[in-house]
């Protein structure tokens, strides 16, 4: 990799470092105040600007004379052509017609950028006009020309050369001062691009790692997918055989070997029931899971899954309550909302110690929406863990020594089930210790095929989000 | 890498004065600025913001003629020390043919000072330079305060790293000089190994370092006089 050329790579041309505008106006006033002529050439001889002051009469008058047109083109040639040393150092050039110029380079860190000519200006000293002038042509009048060169300003060499130098020295400053304004701006816009290529390459690894983590959380759904279904499919027949001897088709058992079936049996469906759990998640995360909406009555979802729950619950010693009251029929897939029920009220005994109160009750509320709360005197949710209880995996001890086992998959699958019924389910504190689960559901949902939403990642939330 | 014109007989040779936030870049650039004969160097640019931070860069230029007629310009560059100017360093960079690495040499100052070093490397990388060859020469600044590391230090960290180390102070021009000189030393070497400065172009190291130190008030260092050598 490497960055495109900086401006600081380059050398850049006397016309990129005036502003030449303004630098005419510059050279306008200078010749005004001395009444001399100015150019400025570029290093390549482009002509920068051009300033005339009282040479036009006598040199026009020459330029009508094929011979003085001639002799003043090899003038201006070597004036313009003719090489500086690159030390600050002047030439004297003197014109045929008795004229002179002065020449100096524009010297810029050691470099020449072109140079400065002064002039046409009379010497001081000369007298008249040079001979060769009478005879660039027979009808040459040298009274006329002596009259227009009265125009051209006289000047000692001494002085030019303190004018010139002069010049010189303030060139030098406005081309320091236009080469800094021109790093400056353009070194500006590089820093900005830089930052801005930066930016960029850093977003794409961003999203080639984003890419990639979605790659991994979608393997790990199909692989749950696969191993859920293959995990099943020998644990039904566990099951159903347990079943089937316990039943005396494989003959007479002793208590005992009654005993240890039905111990059997109780874990073989707590291990089919974790697995089809898994099966749930990993189809909601797939989005591939279905509501089949049908109306519904609440009281009686809610009494089913309180009688799921109530054989554990008396074995653990809690009291369980279950108030539907009178509640208007809801449309939902009441498998899934049964199933949500049953998470809440598996979660409500497991987190209850002995001796406490579960209840479930409904009421509706406004908005036309059915609220069904799961309380218990338990534990409870430290605050901190509120927001990410939903989350897969998620558990608020995630230790190995934990006390409560589970997959943490429960109230993930309640989320994903109640949101895909455009519904909300959440979670608060109840009053003297516990927990209150509120399901918030609208009676009639919306219409159109509701899927479940992809659920919830498994990263973490922002920390904003965060209990 | 060093730019040659065969057409004009000219090399430019570009130097990075590098390191952390206020290690004393820009001050190395202003005293040689002072010990410059002013007839081989040019103005001192300098790009700051009005709390005398550095923006993008100070840069000085120095030229001079070879016997053979060769125009050798020095520029001599620094990088913004501040951390949001990283781009603006990554540019600066770019093309370099030499790097003074201006450190803190206090304790305190060790990690920002480590953490430079290892942006510089990057930073030199993401413009194609190896560090490995590129001459590199790192500057203990700041020599004279209670904090800084003793001169038996400076062995210790010679013996660690590749580039030779040169104490100085540099608020008080000492040891700047020393550290050009060492810097130029390497670069010429490294360029005449790349491209034959002596074969090709008639340079010798005497004749170089000569030229460039002939211009340069040398008096308190214990760089050889210019006289010294047949540089003229």
């Amino acid at each position: 990799m490497s960055l495109p050329p900086s401006v600081l790579q380059a050398k850049s041309p006397l016309g990129d470092l005036l502003d030449l505008r303004a630098f005419a106006d510059v050279c306008q006033s200078f010749v005004e105040l001395y009444r001399v002529g100015l150019k400025v050439f570029d290093a390549e001889g482009n002509k920068l600007v051009d300033v005339k002051v009282g040479n036009a009469d006598f040199c026009g008058y020459i330029w009508t004379k094929s011979a003085g047109r001639e002799q003043c083109m090899a003038t201006v040639g070597r004036v313009k052509n003719d090489s500086l040393p690159e030390e600050h150092v002047q030439r004297v050039f003197d014109c045929f017609s008795g004229c002179r110029y002065i020449a100096q380079p524009i010297l810029y860190e050691g470099d020449s950028l072109g140079r400065i000519v002064f002039g046409p200006f009379l010497p001081e000293e000369l007298k008249a006009l040079p001979k060769e002038l009478q005879a660039i042509s027979p009808d040459f009048d040298a009274k006329l020309a002596e009259g227009y060169a009265q125009k051209i300003r006289r000047a000692s060499r001494a002085t030019a050369e303190k004018i010139v130098k002069h010049f010189g020295d303030l060139v030098e400053v406005m081309v320091f001062t236009g080469h800094k304004a021109l790093i400056t701006a353009r070194l500006h816009i590089e820093a900005v691009q830089e930052d801005y290529r930066d930016l960029q390459e850093k977003n794409r690894q961003l999203e080639d790692g984003f890419a990639r983590l979605k790659e991994l959380d979608r393997l790990k759904s199909n692989f749950l997918a696969t191993m859920s279904h293959e995990l099943r499919t020998p644990l039904t027949s566990v099951i159903g055989y347990s079943e089937m001897m316990l039943e005396g088709l494989g003959g007479p058992l002793t208590d005992e070997q009654r005993e240890y079936l039905g111990i059997i049996m109780e874990k073989g469906e707590n291990l089919l029931q974790l697995i089809t759990s898994i099966l749930d998640i990993s189809k909601i995360e797939a989005g591939r899971v279905r509501l089949i909406l049908a109306e519904a009555d609440p009281a009686q979802l809610m009494r089913d899954a309180v009688a799921t729950v109530l054989p554990l619950a008396r074995k653990k010693g809690l009291k369980v309550s279950c108030e539907p009251g009178e509640l208007p029929r809801i449309h939902c897939d009441r498998e899934k909302l049964r199933q949500c029920l049953v998470n809440l009220c598996q979660n409500a005994v497991k987190f209850t110690p002995a001796g406490g109160t579960i209840s479930v009750a409904a009421s509706v509320e406004p908005g036309d929406r059915l609220a069904i709360r799961v309380q218990d005197t338990g534990i409870g949710i430290p605050a901190e863990h509120r927001e990410r209880v939903f989350d897969v995996f998620y558990q608020v001890d995630g230790s190995s020594t934990r006390e409560y086992g589970g997959a943490g998959l429960g109230l993930a699958i309640v989320k994903s089930f109640v949101e895909a019924h455009a519904g909300r389910v959440t979670v608060a504190d109840r009053a003297g210790g516990g927990t209150v689960f509120t399901l918030a559901l609208p009676i009639r949902p919306p219409a159109g095929p509701a899927t479940t939403p992809v659920a919830p990642p498994v990263i973490p939330p922002p920390a904003a989000a965060r209990g | 890498m060093v730019q040659f014109n065969p057409e004009s007989r000219e090399i430019t040779i570009k130097v990075v004065y590098y390191g952390p936030a206020l290690s004393g870049k820009t001050t190395n650039l202003q005293a040689l600025f002072q010990k410059i004969d002013p007839t081989v160097r040019g103005r001192l640019m300098t790009l700051d913001t009005k709390d005398d931070r550095t923006l993008f860069f100070d840069m000085m230029p120095v030229f001079f003629k070879t016997q053979s007629g060769v125009k050798v310009k020095l520029k001599l560059y620094t990088v913004p020390g501040q951390v949001m100017h990283e781009s603006t360093r990554r540019i600066v960079l770019q093309g370099t043919d030499a790097v003074v690495f201006v450190a803190d040499c206090r304790r305190s100052e060790t990690e920002a000072t480590l953490a430079y070093w290892n942006n510089m490397l990057q930073n030199l990388e993401a413009n194609g330079l190896d560090w490995r060859t590129l001459p590199i020469v790192v500057q203990m600044n700041k020599m004279d305060l209670p904090e800084a590391r003793a001169e038996a230090d400076l062995g210790d960290l010679r013996a660690l790293i590749k580039p030779p180390v040169v104490p100085a102070v540099a608020i008080r021009s000492e040891g700047v000089i020393e550290t050009l000189y060492a810097l130029l030393q390497l670069t010429f070497r490294r360029i005449d190994r790349a491209v034959g400065l002596h074969q090709k172009w008639g340079i010798s190291e005497r004749e170089f370092l000569g030229r460039v130190f002939a211009s340069v008030d040398v008096s308190g260092t214990k760089i050889p006089h210019p006289t010294e050598g047949p540089a003229a």
